[in-house]
């Protein structure tokens, strides 16, 4: 744990700084926003009802939806995701405003009244005061709402501590998790102690600590303007959640500023294919690694014409040229479904291809995900293409499966082709010789324009065209997700082995 | 300052009639009392005159200005309001309470700060309440500073919603003479609203006995007790308004 904060207390930082700043400003604006809303829905108790119902609604929706949409309307970064906690935010605000201002004794605003107040005097004077502390508890429950919901913020590159949260996920460390997690925490009970001082002050109209306190929030506010923000480059790369992507986005980085003048920076772990490729249509982001697979099921929407490699990513290049996108050459790699068996066994029975699985499927003991169970490009269109039948199959949650087969409790498992479980378990991809898995090779892609503007691209990324095995890639992926090594140490170290460094 | 109705009708949208053809006049300087059953319409014509509730037929003259001339919140700034459940701000000490009126008439600080002590004084009031907050005080001291913040500003003209009718016994009868007490001295118009019978015959110079949003006497509280309506005679006889039942 000590050591995961060693190595990462930079980072730490930053995504400490990138989340405070993002939770007090989208916590301000949603003050802002919903207390004279709520104070005016006091006044028009008819709209009341539908306006607290409609934050509602928007509270209903998942974070991660209203992230995805925010994408091709604002782009990414820290608007969209201002936005969201906004929207998030301004139930709790609004609703405790409103319920604060009503609750307030009826014969007090009528002895305000009685005393010749006009209605701006009794609410400042009177209401407002009285309904404070209700209205104070809404500001802490969305302050609390905000500082959680912002760990999705990484999702679309806005960074703070999600960053970190995501990154542990991916890697299997529950330390870089707590070190995400920890922090988050503590600045939901620090805010919740500045809030509580400032509503201490204000009800005591203690001025000096309510100086103190605003002066406190203001510094947080303008700290990381002060610290600056990561300078602008000529081109982003990004990519989608996973090591995978993130030494692709790394590999690209390097080669294209070996190769060129231009500067670029990476923004890995964006949440899913929809957010990535709205980033990269919106231009928030140059390039991103995508599969060939991926570009013909979800992007351009077409069914493969054939499963062979280059023909799948002539199809889906020429698709995306008519709507204005390059994907340049692919690697070599095919991170399709595949099936995977111990590599002694493999050695011992002589296995190399699927096929070879007919001598010996009366031994095999399958332990599939759900979904390769239940596809039809999964295992039952397997069993009709290779004529296999396998005595005893068992379906369990994705990583379970690897565990189950380092066991021997199985003996065959679907994988995907470049899992970093398979390096790590010592598992044999086996060969697909009919070719029934659609391929899905990965392959830089890129709006035509940036080409155009940048045709010393082309040359340096197509470098990788055929390079790097499954078993490579594998290996790859294990490094950063078991080994602890950055993405960025093992791109480079791979592109000098390869000799493009 | 006297204050005039003239065949004054209060209807609301609904259409009931709260107050009815209603016409008397509260000479300067008295106490003024308005009595009768519940819902028989006292309070809503002691709030018309502070226009917390507007009328809707008739005239309400103030030294012969109709109020509908007033600047709204000037005149209720001129007019002091007790109310029966007392209402004091309880984010507000005791002071700040006192002082309401003369801070949006924007007094100086000193001048609000002296008045504030002077009328502690003459309420009875231990200097130390000055800086305490309502909910510490005792339901007496609490109307107490109720009256001081009516009369803060030196209104003629005091507006009273049953002040007394949330107190114990012992406090209520304080409060009482200190009203008459202040009527005496100051010279206060008071319009005073209670259901108690007793309290009217104490503290009234004038007792107008309402019920189902009109009059049904008006008279010294000698000329009550003389009267032999049979209604009059049940509410004084049974006091407190049970003649409704």
């Amino acid at each position: 744990m000590l050591e995961t904060f060693q190595n990462r207390r930079g980072e730490l930082v930053e995504a400490l700084i990138e989340h405070l700043q993002l939770s007090v400003v989208s916590l301000l604006i949603a003050v802002l926003i919903a207390v004279p809303l709520g104070i005016w829905l006091t006044r028009r108790k008819k709209v009341a009802e539908t306006a607290i119902g409609f934050t509602a609604i928007i509270q209903t929706i998942p974070s991660l939806a209203l992230l995805g949409l925010m994408i091709p309307l604002v782009g990414i970064g820290a608007l969209p995701a201002t936005i969201a906690l906004v929207l998030y935010a301004l139930l709790p605000i609004l609703r405790n405003t409103f319920t604060g201002l009503n609750e307030v004794d009826k014969s007090l605003i009528e002895a305000a009244q009685g005393c010749g107040m006009k209605p701006n005097q009794s609410l400042m004077r009177v209401e407002l005061p009285l309904a404070l502390p209700v209205i104070m508890a809404g500001i802490r429950t969305a302050m609390v709402l905000i500082v959680g919901t912002a760990t999705l913020a990484a999702l679309v590159g806005a960074g703070g501590l999600g960053t970190l949260i995501l990154l542990g996920i991916n890697r299997n460390d529950n330390y870089l998790i707590l070190l995400g997690a920890i922090p988050a925490a503590i600045l939901a009970l620090l805010f919740d102690f500045l809030l509580r001082q400032m509503e201490g002050a204000t009800a005591t109209r203690n001025k000096t600590k309510l100086i103190a306190v605003s002066t406190v929030l203001a510094l947080i506010i303008a700290a990381p303007l002060a610290l600056g923000r990561t300078q602008q480059t000529d081109l982003v790369v990004a990519g989608k959640l996973g090591p995978e992507p993130e030494i692709l986005m790394n590999m690209y980085k390097l080669l294209i500023e070996e190769e060129t003048d231009l500067t670029v920076s990476v923004r890995p772990n964006f949440g899913e294919t929809t957010f990535v490729w709205g980033a990269l249509k919106s231009g928030d982001v140059d390039i991103y690694p995508e599969f060939t697979g991926t570009v013909l099921a979800s992007l351009v929407k077409e069914t493969p014409n054939s499963n062979d490699a280059r023909e799948v990513y002539e199809q889906a290049r020429d698709a995306l040229a008519d709507d204005g996108f390059a994907l340049l050459e692919p690697m070599q790699f095919n991170n399709t479904y595949a099936i995977a068996i111990p590599r002694d066994y493999a050695e011992t029975e002589g296995v190399t291809t699927i096929s070879d699985l007919r001598s010996v499927q009366n031994d095999i003991q399958a332990g599939f995900t759900l979904e390769f169970t239940d596809r039809e490009d999964g295992y039952p269109g397997l069993q009709q293409a290779y004529g296999l039948d396998f005595p005893s199959v068992v379906s369990m949650e994705q990583k379970l499966r690897y565990r189950a087969i380092a066991r021997g409790d199985v003996n065959l498992v679907d994988a995907y082709a470049t899992d970093p479980d398979i390096a790590e378990n010592d598992l044999l991809v086996l060969e697909d010789d009919q070719q029934f898995f659609p391929p899905y090779q990965g392959a830089p892609l890129l709006k035509a324009e940036t080409l155009e503007e940048h045709p010393e691209i082309e040359d340096a990324l197509n470098q990788l065209g055929g390079l790097i095995t499954d078993e490579e890639m594998s290996e790859l992926n294990r490094r950063v997700a078991y080994g602890k090594e950055r993405a960025y140490d093992v791109a480079e170290d791979f592109l000098e082995q390869a000799g493009l460094l | 300052m006297l204050i005039e109705f003239q065949n004054v009708s209060k209807r609301y949208d609904d259409g009931t009639l709260a107050v009815a053809n209603l016409s008397l006049t509260v000479r300067k300087g008295e106490i003024f009392v308005l009595i009768g059953p519940s819902g028989c319409g006292k309070t809503t014509t002691m709030k018309m005159v502070n226009r917390l509730i507007d009328h809707t037929d008739g005239k309400i003259l103030i030294d012969e200005r109709e109020i509908y001339q007033f600047d709204i919140y000037e005149l209720r700034r001129n007019i002091g309001y007790v109310l029966q459940q007392i209402a004091l701000f309880p984010h507000l000490t005791v002071e700040e309470n006192i002082a309401v009126v003369p801070d949006l008439l924007k007094w100086p600080k000193t001048k609000t700060k002296d008045r504030v002590t002077e009328l502690m004084k003459i309420a009875g009031l231990d200097p130390v309440l000055r800086s305490k907050k309502p909910p510490e005080l005792s339901g007496g001291q609490q109307q107490r500073v109720g009256v001081l913040r009516a009369l803060a500003a030196d209104p003629e003209v005091i507006l009273m919603d049953e002040p007394f009718s949330a107190l114990d016994p012992i406090s209520r009868a304080q409060l009482q003479d200190d009203i008459k007490r202040l009527n005496d001295e100051l010279g206060k118009t008071i319009l005073f609203v209670t259901h108690d019978i007793e309290e009217a015959m104490k503290l009234g110079d004038r007792i107008a006995l309402m019920r189902d949003g009109k009059l049904v006497i008006v008279g010294t509280p000698d000329e009550i007790r003389a009267s032999d309506d049979p209604f009059v005679l049940d509410f004084t006889q049974h006091g407190r308004g049970e003649a409704d039942a």
